[in-house]
């Protein structure tokens, strides 16, 4: 796939629950075969998926495809979209997405033992244990410094 | 914080690289045994603590292409290379720029500069080799995932010469134990005077992490996703058992990201985690007697 000057695209919450942005790989190929002109024209003034049909050719027919990728709070999902052009209007949208999160879901039950609702604990002080395990304490520089700005905006 | 210690014999306690360490052993630790705990402490710490400007990481990142290769290199590289492919590059060495870049620097600014992703690449651009550790370009290692982990480890080990029978090393969230059973509490991390279970450690290594405690700016805390910058959101605590502190250290930081119940399996290691909004999930097989 021959990158060029992306244009963002705009895939719409309905498709993966997460508007992300896209890059569109200007990757022009013939439906047919596997290589075009390799441009696009980054230039173009008509909104990715506009309805346009004034024939204005902003945009070379043909089938794009491009991989775009967006963030969930732990993991990048990956996914790909091809579009079709047709006289500038986008006649054909697919898109294969969300793999990670397909296997997220496989491994809940393979590699997790198990989920609860909300934990509210015990009292550590009543329990038999030599030790406790939270975060670390760290950093007596961290929290001297964290106190010295807090004094500060409280001055 | 902790209980009073329920078994019987000695325990050292001290400062260092800003955490509270406690040593407890059957018989006291010699003057000539603290020293040694001291010097393997401070050598680690001048050698990969990016808070200090003398370090061998901090010359790194200063551009000093390479250094003498720290003991430790291979180890740590190693492990983070595991951490990096379990995670889908969420971990990364390469993570003190961006925790810089969000105000966690060295002089503890808290100015935050927005999210950044860590160099991807960041096996092509650290390696160690030939007795040199190459840092090129210039970054900031940060071991933060599992440095101190390894570091209880050199530790016991040392101890472990000194002295026999049971010992316990904690540095605060990172503990090793030989010996006797000792019973751990896993801190809730939204009530530290509460525990949401206990797990029973028997010559192994228990790390624990949350997001509570180092947290400035605008909900920002000290683990990063190193794809983006973004602090995590979807883990509050995790806790992990290993056979060494090197590898739970690891697991306790794999497990805010999606690969880390794989790589727990993989290596065989127990483990807890509490989401944010404060369920629990727990290893097939887990040890732990939970709260639930």
């Amino acid at each position: 796939m021959i990158r060029t000057t992306a244009r963002p695209l705009r895939v719409g919450a309905a498709v993966v629950g997460i508007a992300g942005t896209l890059t569109l790989a200007g990757c022009a190929s013939a439906t047919t075969s596997g290589s075009g002109s390799g441009t696009s024209d980054e230039n173009a003034a008509a909104t990715s998926g506009s309805s346009d049909a004034s024939g204005s050719g902003a945009y070379k027919d043909g089938t794009y495809t491009a991989e775009g990728s967006y963030q969930t709070p732990e993991s990048v999902e990956t996914i790909s979209v091809t579009v079709t052009l047709k006289d500038d209007v986008v006649t054909e949208v697919s898109i294969n997405g969300s793999p990670t999160r397909a296997e997220s879901q496989q491994y809940q039950s393979q590699f997790v033992g198990g989920i609860s609702d909300a934990v509210v604990g015990k009292k550590i002080d009543t329990l038999s244990v030599s030790r406790v395990a939270g975060s670390s304490l760290t950093s007596g520089g961290f929290n001297k410094a964290i106190d010295e700005i807090k004094s500060e905006a409280a001055a | 914080m902790a209980p009073e210690a329920d078994r019987a014999g000695d325990a050292w306690s001290f400062e260092a690289i800003g955490t509270r360490w406690q040593v407890e052993t059957g018989e006291p630790l010699s003057e000539e045994a603290q020293r040694e705990v001291r010097a393997i402490i401070d050598r680690f710490d001048a050698e990969w603590s990016r808070f200090r400007p003398d370090s061998l990481v901090s010359q790194l990142a200063r551009g000093a292409g390479w250094v003498s290769a720290p003991a430790d290199a291979d180890t740590l590289l190693a492990v983070y290379a595991d951490l990096s492919a379990a995670t889908s590059g969420a971990v990364n060495p390469l993570i003190g720029d961006v925790l810089e870049r969000r105000g966690y620097d060295s002089a503890y600014s808290f100015v935050d500069h927005g999210p950044v992703a860590a160099a991807k690449n960041w096996q092509e651009q650290v390696r160690a080799t030939d007795g040199r550790l190459v840092l090129d370009p210039p970054a900031t290692i940060d071991v933060g995932a599992i440095g101190k982990g390894r570091l209880v480890d050199l530790v016991l080990a040392c101890v472990r010469r000194h002295v026999g029978g049971d010992i316990v090393v904690d540095a605060s969230g990172d503990l090793a134990a030989r010996g006797t059973a000792v019973r751990v509490a896993l801190e809730h991390p939204y009530d530290t005077t509460r525990a949401v279970g206990v797990i029973e450690l028997e010559d192994a290594a228990l790390c624990a992490s949350a997001v509570n405690r180092r947290v400035w700016g605008d909900g920002l805390h000290h683990v990063l996703d190193a794809r983006t910058g973004a602090p995590v959101e979807r883990f509050a605590a995790t806790w992990a058992v290993a056979s060494d502190a090197l590898h739970a250290d690891a697991i306790a930081t794999a497990l805010f990201f999606d690969g880390g119940p794989e790589l727990a399996h993989a290596w065989g290691a127990d483990w807890v985690r509490m989401t944010t909004d404060g369920r629990l999930q727990w290893a097939p097989d887990s040890k732990a007697e939970l709260f639930t």
